[in-house]
């Protein structure tokens, strides 16, 4: 089937079996493969990504259901000079991640949860973030990390002070 | 934790026991990590195994037909059946027993692999598998390692022990003759599994021309991997390369050669020139990757009135699962059982029966604490016991039985030596970190005026780290693990690059060697690039298991260092007419002491070592390069003290940790955010262990927590915030570290049981503590009462 997908705001045209999910179909068919697959049911959120700007499991997606939407992956999150987003910089900064394999469903769940609720409590941030499992770091840098995002996003946008 | 550093001009001060940005980060964030999944080659193929559907089974006939009719290459147990894995052990008691690639014969686990295809894509390789016909004649399965089977796993062994050692010191007789208090327990505890989040994964490529196999593989024991796919495919180990890249957690489960492992170099053999891949799911993971900790302990413990231990005698049965886990063997959980049980605690009088018992159920494997997270356990709880018939408090006979400072060395009943003795000190310091007297005033508040109960739990623990030749002999393996070995190189530009035999799965052994290289040479930790994983690049490691590599590959990066700061210094003296002991180098600059300015460069040094050889100063070899081995000997053990207060939901059964401490002595601290992070992730996964996590089979073999949805495991939702505290005690190493990566999982058990029995006067015997267990437990005391 012919499917038309914009990912991290580039169009592409593919020609794809309806039972190819959209994980693959990102990760084999546009060789992104910072999406990562943990256990393929839908439990893990390493694959999750946003779909028109709603998080989404790309396992238990179909490729052909992402036709005409707009998909960003953890290739997206930086920008075209390399700088990091907010998100990923705070990881970094208080270990957030440890082998990383679960790190892309992590940050595209911190960047939905902060772009929904710019100021979380650390109980918010667990809650929120429950629906990814890590396997490394006992989730305290994580949830360190995500706090440490929404205060530098917020100082961000807030409009310069004046005089 | 702390903010990560940013590293630019770290060269001054050093940078080891600073926070430094880890090296790995980056494209890790970006989505540009290298994991063996992602690898794309051109002409590639996809491998699926057909699994078995049963526990025990008789195969009566394979039919593949169909599936290479459509045009399928299919493999079988009878083209694989010329090798077999067999794990080797030269301990008397211990049966042999063979290990196919591809099953044949017969079935031992449901999962277990009995054929394999190779096609397109994954898509089409799972089509195959459905055309491929096998026929089963069910037989008897045995689940239960204290359970006698009507038909044996391995013919080799009619009763099912592949492995029996008595620890023995002392007279247990004569000590329970004298105590004031035995207690017996027999405890059970959960099997359950290191499940790191990517799942097993390989890709295999056979170069016929060259008879050469590269095999790229999600192994936390590259080198390991080498010689034994070397041995086994009958290769000179020069044509075998393992290349491990970035892999996603191991915890043990990835320290294992797997008969998939095998089976997918055999089909490269058999398709020169044609990449293949193999990627697992969490359905095959979970049935086929190794489990752990299904035990029982049978445990009696004898003491003085004033609490002193003065005896214990345990019979210790293991469940190895259907094979004797290769190359480990199915004495990995039972002997480390018995080496570790009596732990931190004093103990003269000791008896000691452990046995490694087959079923038809996964192989076990080595996971992230060995043993111990069961066996301390089981000794903190006869500890919880007879202080409680003793009347004396679970504070006070811990603090009357650990080994202290002056007992070092101390020879434990099974001989092991104990360098630490910081078990007081660690947990005076929990307490405090706790709050323990503010929660004992809490729980008598509410035990005067109502509320939900509340309780405390300890436990206390040694970790073996970092074992030496010496430490590691117990199994009697045909292989002595022990060393590791690490080159630096100075480039001709000055950078460095550092080839190690470490393997990380997340630790961020690139940043840590590269800290140890880049203080042990006075260059920037930027300055100073590492590679891992690769056997063609690197000497020697023996890889990643028991916290080895801070203390061994950490070890050998620091000698490495000096040798090439030795050749710096040499070289230097030369060009400045210099006396070598009046050099130092910092921050990649050479100054003669005394001086203000530098007088040359690390650069300038390199650049004569490689280009400048006019300059070379008489004596001096070329290059710029050094490579050393380290081996400890013996092993650093890291003591550790955990404690917790929980609150127990009497109407749901829910147990709720309000406040969870870890204090333990890692020696020196090379990286805060590291060493933080190895001890939260392994409480984690303790308390996943205690709380959550449990692979159950039914009575015929079949896994019935097949999936995430069934096998639970913790999120952020239900760790809690966890207080993590150091005592920081220099180990007797180079670099004067302790192991860290196991034992914050040798405590949750032990302290979660621990703080359920002391909130509502039940005793635990059983894990992990569910909501149910709670439930049935209050029932229990309800029914007695």
């Amino acid at each position: 089937m012919d499917v038309t997908v914009s990912v991290n705001g580039e169009q592409h045209r593919l020609d794809i079996e309806p039972r190819r999910t959209l994980a693959d179909a990102l990760r084999e068919d546009l060789g992104l493969t910072g999406t990562h697959l943990g256990c393929e049911h839908g439990v893990c959120g390493a694959c999750t990504v946003l779909v028109d700007g709603e998080p989404a499991r790309a396992c238990l997606m179909f490729a052909v259901q992402a036709d005409g939407c707009s998909v960003t992956t953890v290739e997206g999150l930086a920008g075209d000079d390399g700088t990091l987003h907010p998100v990923q910089e705070a990881f970094v900064a208080h270990h957030g991640l440890q082998c990383g394999f679960c790190t892309p469903g992590m940050l595209i769940s911190a960047l939905h949860l902060l772009e929904t609720d710019p100021d979380p409590s650390r109980e918010t941030i667990r809650a929120e973030m429950s629906g990814n499992i890590c396997r490394c770091t006992g989730y305290t840098g994580i949830v360190d990390a995500v706090e440490a995002a929404s205060s530098t996003m917020r100082d961000a946008s807030r409009p310069p002070d004046r005089p | 934790m702390s903010d990560a550093e940013d590293t630019a001009g770290a060269g001054g001060t050093g940078s080891l026991g600073r926070s430094v940005r880890r090296k790995e980060d980056r494209r890790l964030v970006t989505g540009h990590g290298r994991f063996v999944s992602d690898l794309q080659l051109p002409r590639m193929r996809h491998v699926a195994f057909v699994r078995s559907p049963m526990g025990h089974a008789r195969i009566t006939g394979v039919d593949t037909a169909a599936a290479v009719d459509a045009g399928y290459r299919v493999f079988t147990g009878a083209d694989f059946a010329g090798v077999v894995l067999r794990a080797r052990s030269a301990l008397p008691s211990y049966v042999e027993t063979d290990q196919p690639v591809l099953a044949w014969g017969k079935v031992r686990f449901a999962g277990e692999p009995v054929a394999a295809v190779v096609a397109g894509d994954r898509y089409r390789a799972e089509d195959a598998c459905e055309l491929v016909e096998v026929d089963y004649d069910p037989l008897p399965a045995t689940v239960c390692a204290w359970a006698a089977p009507q038909v044996p796993v391995h013919a080799a062994a009619p009763d099912n022990v592949l492995l029996e050692r008595r620890f023995e010191a002392g007279s247990v007789e004569a000590a329970f003759a004298a105590a004031a208090v035995v207690v017996e327990r027999e405890l059970v505890t959960n099997r359950h599994a290191g499940n790191p989040m990517e799942c097993r994964a390989g890709v295999a490529l056979w170069d016929a021309a060259e008879r050469k196999l590269t095999f790229w593989s999600g192994t936390q024991v590259p080198h390991i991997v080498r010689n034994m796919l070397a041995e086994l495919l009958d290769l000179p180990e020069g044509n075998v390369r393992v290349i491990a890249p970035d892999v996603g957690g191991g915890f043990g489960v990835k320290a294992v050669l797997y008969p998939e492992d095998v089976a997918l170099c055999l089909i490269a053999r058999g398709m020169p020139g044609v990449p293949v891949k193999w990627v697992e799911d969490r359905v095959e993971h979970l049935a086929a990757a190794t489990h752990a900790r299904d035990h029982r302990y049978l445990i009696s413990a004898g003491f003085a009135s004033d609490g002193a231990l003065l005896g214990v005698q345990a019979d210790v049965s293991c469940n190895v699962g259907a094979y004797s886990v290769y190359p480990w063997t199915a004495g990995i959980e039972p002997l480390m059982a018995g080496g570790l049980l009596s732990g931190p605690y004093r103990l003269d009088n000791y008896r000691c029966t452990v046995r490694g018992v087959a079923t038809n159920t996964a192989p076990s494997g080595p996971y992230r604490g060995v043993a111990r997270p069961a066996s301390v356990f089981a000794m903190e709880t006869v500890l919880d016991a007879a202080a409680r018939e003793l009347g004396l408090s679970g504070v006070d006979i811990r603090r009357r039985n650990l080994i202290r400072p002056q007992d070092i060395p101390y020879t434990m009943p099974s001989r092991l030596v104990d360098d630490s003795g910081h078990y007081g000190a660690c947990l005076d310091a929990a307490l405090e970190a706790l709050g323990y007297e503010q929660w004992r005033a809490e729980q008598a508040r509410r035990r005067a005026e109502g509320g939900a109960p509340i309780g405390i739990g300890f436990a206390v623990y040694n970790e073996l780290t970092g074992l030496g030749r010496a430490a590691s002999a117990g199994p009697r393996m045909p292989f002595r693990t022990g060393h590791d070995a690490c080159t630096v190189r100075v480039n001709p530009d000055g950078k460095v690059t550092v080839f190690s035999g470490v393997t990380s799965q997340g630790q961020g052994l690139e940043t840590t060697v590269a800290q140890i290289v880049a203080d042990g040479l006075g260059v920037g930790y930027d300055e100073v690039e590492v590679r891992i994983g690769d056997t063609d690049t690197s000497l020697w490691g023996f890889g990643a298991f028991s916290s080895r590599q801070a203390v061994i590959g950490g070890g050998a990066a620091h000698r490495s260092a000096v040798a090439v700061r030795d050749k710096v210094l040499a070289l230097a003296a030369g060009l400045l007419e210099a006396a070598v002991e009046d050099l130092r180098i910092e921050g990649g600059q050479i100054r003669v002491v005394g001086e203000p300015t530098p007088r040359l460069s690390v650069a300038e040094v390199a650049r004569v070592a490689y280009l400048e050889s006019n300059r070379l100063p008489a004596g001096i070899e070329p290059g710029l390069e050094a490579t050393q081995f380290y081996d400890p000997v013996r092993g650093a053990f890291a003591a550790g003290a955990q404690a917790a207060a929980v609150e127990v939901d009497r109407t749901t059964g829910e147990l709720r940790i309000l406040s969870y401490v870890c204090v333990e002595d890692a020696g020196r601290v090379m990286h805060p955010q590291i060493v933080d992070g190895q001890i939260a992730g392994s409480i984690a996964q303790g308390i996943g262990g205690a709380l959550y996590e449990h692979l159950v089979y039914d009575e015929d073999g079949n896994l019935s927590t097949g999936t995430l949805l069934d096998y639970l495991m913790p999120t952020s939702a239900e760790i809690p915030e966890l207080t993590i505290g150091h005592l920081a005690r220099p180990a007797a190493n180079p670099l004067g570290v302790r192991g860290v990566g196991e034992g914050g999982t040798l405590g949750p058990n032990a302290v979660l049981a621990g703080a359920l029995g002391d909130a509502l006067g039940v005793a635990v015997d059983t894990l992990p503590i569910t909501p149910a267990t709670v439930w049935s437990l209050m029932r229990g005391q309800e029914a007695g009462s």
